[in-house]
């Protein structure tokens, strides 16, 4: 599997060397991610990442969760996240359709812009 | 003549005793009222030497140059105390003085290091070098010229010194004990002491070799680094100082434009980031003021689509400001934002995440907007609906974080205490990300209003919601002014009619929303 560029987008401006590690971390969430509809990467304790789960309920989208202090190669996922997103906190991350949409912020202005329910639709996440 | 030698002499026998006269003699400011130099000078002449008067003299020399800076007319001419010093040529450090007059004043950062900076390379002690004694070997215009700015530059230094510690002279001068008794001692360091230091040979051979050498120019480098550190230093209490008296400027101007109400509650217990950020909403709200009366203008002048939407351009900017100042902000002290100090009783009280609730803002918007197409009330009731579910979840994130944190300050042994406390700050450092969640959920739903509507519509939409706060802040001063009497009274037509002068005597202006 290779990266889907597009998705990553404004996060990763040149495209990454072909030759990348199977254990490679954003690999391996990128794998999670196009498993399901929605899914969100979260830390246990986190209030933000519970707040945007309760967004995506509250629209009657029911989004899988992954906790990366749960998971094997956590440790590595968040610190890719760190690198990538440029924050120390890398938590909540959403993917919508296997393409990678954002963190809090990212999610909240696709909201408001009316592109969200859309994007889910598409992805199979929400009827009606 | 008998003067100099008794001077001399004076010199060399009261080494130790001069460190004492010295400090005596330290605070300029508290020296007395001083006979002209010149006619003190001649009277200590003739009767026996009195090396503290002529300290004195020295001292006040610098402080009269000064002073003359200040245009204080103390003494009407400066050329005096050169010609004055003349009068005892020798000096117990004898040093070549290089022409370096410029060199040496501009050079010297520290009272003791104005000896040191007119120190020429054949220099072999480290002292002070005395001005009087390189007057012996320069013309008298020179000397005058090199001790007038000699004096400055050591009254300078002296109050500088009594701000900056003394390592730094310390430092300088090699832990000399001539310089921590003070600048003053500069010009007098006696002759046994510098004896003792240097076994060397009397500058006046002009021997030296390369240790000498050596220490002279690492003295010279640490003084010169030392009087860059003062410099430095005093830069910047020049300049905090300079900034603190406008922020008390801006802070009466706003103060009494009587915009900064709920800011005198606060008092002394704000943080200097929240008072800053007071003002500078304060003056937000001046320039809220301002964009409104355009908007106002705009409209009722029936200006084209292209210059109105410079005006709401403009005013998106606007907020877009007073969102940016708020994270600001809260980086320094959230609770300040979050509790609304900033804002009127009346606001506070229904305030939501530190800042208004835009899906409320939006159904007050709602009936004022119309006529709306159909397009457009779709879109501002679909914004309306993401805009609350926004708001819910962030709620419930917060309401988790609450829970979260009570379960950390409550629980936990008496051992763990330090801990817990530890968890239950990091945990506190969430608000600031909940805020400012807020705060663009506020920046986004403006903006998406903005593109909704039309270029005159959105106009009469910001004239709205800009009136509504200011309705609101009035609202809050009213109530805040009422006369509390009035709640005692039993009389409850009183009361209408005290609240009713009241409106009229306040100046509100209730314009027509648009």
């Amino acid at each position: 599997m290779h990266y889907q560029t597009e998705s990553w987008g404004t996060y990763l401006p040149p495209p990454p060397p072909p030759t990348t590690t199977v254990n490679d971390p954003l690999h391996g969430m990128e794998r999670l991610a196009s498993e399901n509809a929605v899914v969100i990467f979260s830390l246990k304790g986190c209030c933000m990442c519970h707040a945007i789960k309760r967004l995506f309920c509250g629209m009657g989208v029911n989004p899988i969760v992954y906790e990366l202090d749960q998971q094997p190669l956590g440790k590595e996922m968040e610190k890719a996240l760190v690198r990538l997103l440029g924050t120390n906190s890398p938590v909540p991350v959403v993917f919508i359709g296997g393409k990678l949409i954002g963190g809090m912020d990212r999610v909240m202005a696709s909201h408001i812009n009316g592109t969200l329910v859309p994007l889910l639709k598409e992805a199979g996440a929400l009827w009606l | 003549m008998a003067s100099h030698r008794v001077g001399e002499t004076g010199l060399s026998d009261s080494g130790p005793s001069h460190h004492h006269h010295h400090h005596q003699h330290m605070p300029y400011s508290v020296l007395p009222a001083y006979n002209p130099p010149n006619t003190g000078f001649i009277n200590q002449e003739s009767s026996s030497f009195n090396f503290g008067e002529l300290e004195e003299a020295i001292v006040l020399q610098g402080y009269k140059i000064n002073n003359d800076e200040n245009k204080l007319p103390l003494y009407t001419t400066v050329p005096r105390p050169a010609a004055t010093l003349d009068m005892f040529p020798s000096w117990p450090i004898r040093v070549h003085q290089t022409p370096r007059g410029s060199n040496s004043s501009t050079d010297s950062g520290s009272a003791v290091n104005v000896a040191i900076a007119s120190k020429p390379e054949a220099h072999c002690h480290t002292e002070p070098e005395s001005p009087i004694s390189s007057n012996s070997r320069k013309t008298l215009s020179e000397q005058q010229l090199q001790q007038q700015q000699q004096h400055q530059e050591i009254f300078r230094q002296q109050l500088q010194h009594l701000q900056i510690p003394e390592q730094l002279e310390m430092e300088s001068e090699g832990g000399s004990p001539v310089t921590t008794g003070g600048s003053s001692h500069s010009q007098q360091t006696p002759k046994p002491f510098s004896e003792k230091r240097k076994g060397i040979g009397s500058t006046s051979e002009r021997t030296l070799d390369a240790k000498t050498l050596r220490r002279l120019a690492q003295n010279r480098e640490a003084a010169r680094k030392s009087r860059l550190r003062k410099k430095a230093y005093v830069q910047q209490l020049e300049s905090s100082r300079i900034r603190l008296t406008q922020l008390e400027q801006d802070l009466q101007r706003a103060r009494s434009q009587g915009l900064f109400m709920c800011g005198g509650a606060g008092g002394g217990n704000l943080s200097p980031s929240a008072a800053m950020f007071d003002m500078e909403y304060a003056r937000w709200l001046n320039e809220d003021q301002r964009h409104m009366a355009e908007l106002r203008k705009g409209l009722q002048s029936h200006l084209s689509d292209s210059d109105l939407r410079v005006i709401v351009d403009s005013f998106v900017a606007h907020y877009d400001e007073i969102f940016r100042l708020k994270s600001v902000v809260a980086k320094s002290d959230v609770f300040h934002l979050f509790t609304g100090m900033w804002a009127t009783p009346a606001e506070r009280c229904f305030l939501w995440m530190g800042g208004f609730r835009p899906s409320e803002l939006i159904k007050m918007l709602a009936i004022q907007l119309d006529p709306l197409t159909e397009q457009q009330v779709v879109g501002i009731y679909s914004l309306q609906q993401s805009s609350q579910q926004t708001e819910e979840a962030l709620t419930q994130g917060l309401d988790q974080l609450h829970q979260s944190l009570v379960d950390t300050i409550a629980s936990g042994s008496v051992n763990d205490g330090v801990h817990h406390m530890a968890v239950a700050v990091g945990k506190l450092t969430n608000l600031e990300g909940f805020v400012h969640q807020a705060d663009n959920l506020r920046r986004m739903t403006l903006h998406r209003l903005h593109r909704i509507l039309t270029v005159r519509q959105a106009a009469k939409c910001f004239l709205v919601i800009s009136e509504y706060y200011g309705r609101l802040r009035a609202l809050s001063n009213l109530w805040a002014s009422r006369p509390r009497e009035a709640v005692m009274s039993d009389e409850n037509s009183c009361q209408t009619t005290t609240d009713l002068q009241m409106v009229q005597s306040s100046q509100i202006q209730f314009s027509n929303f648009g």
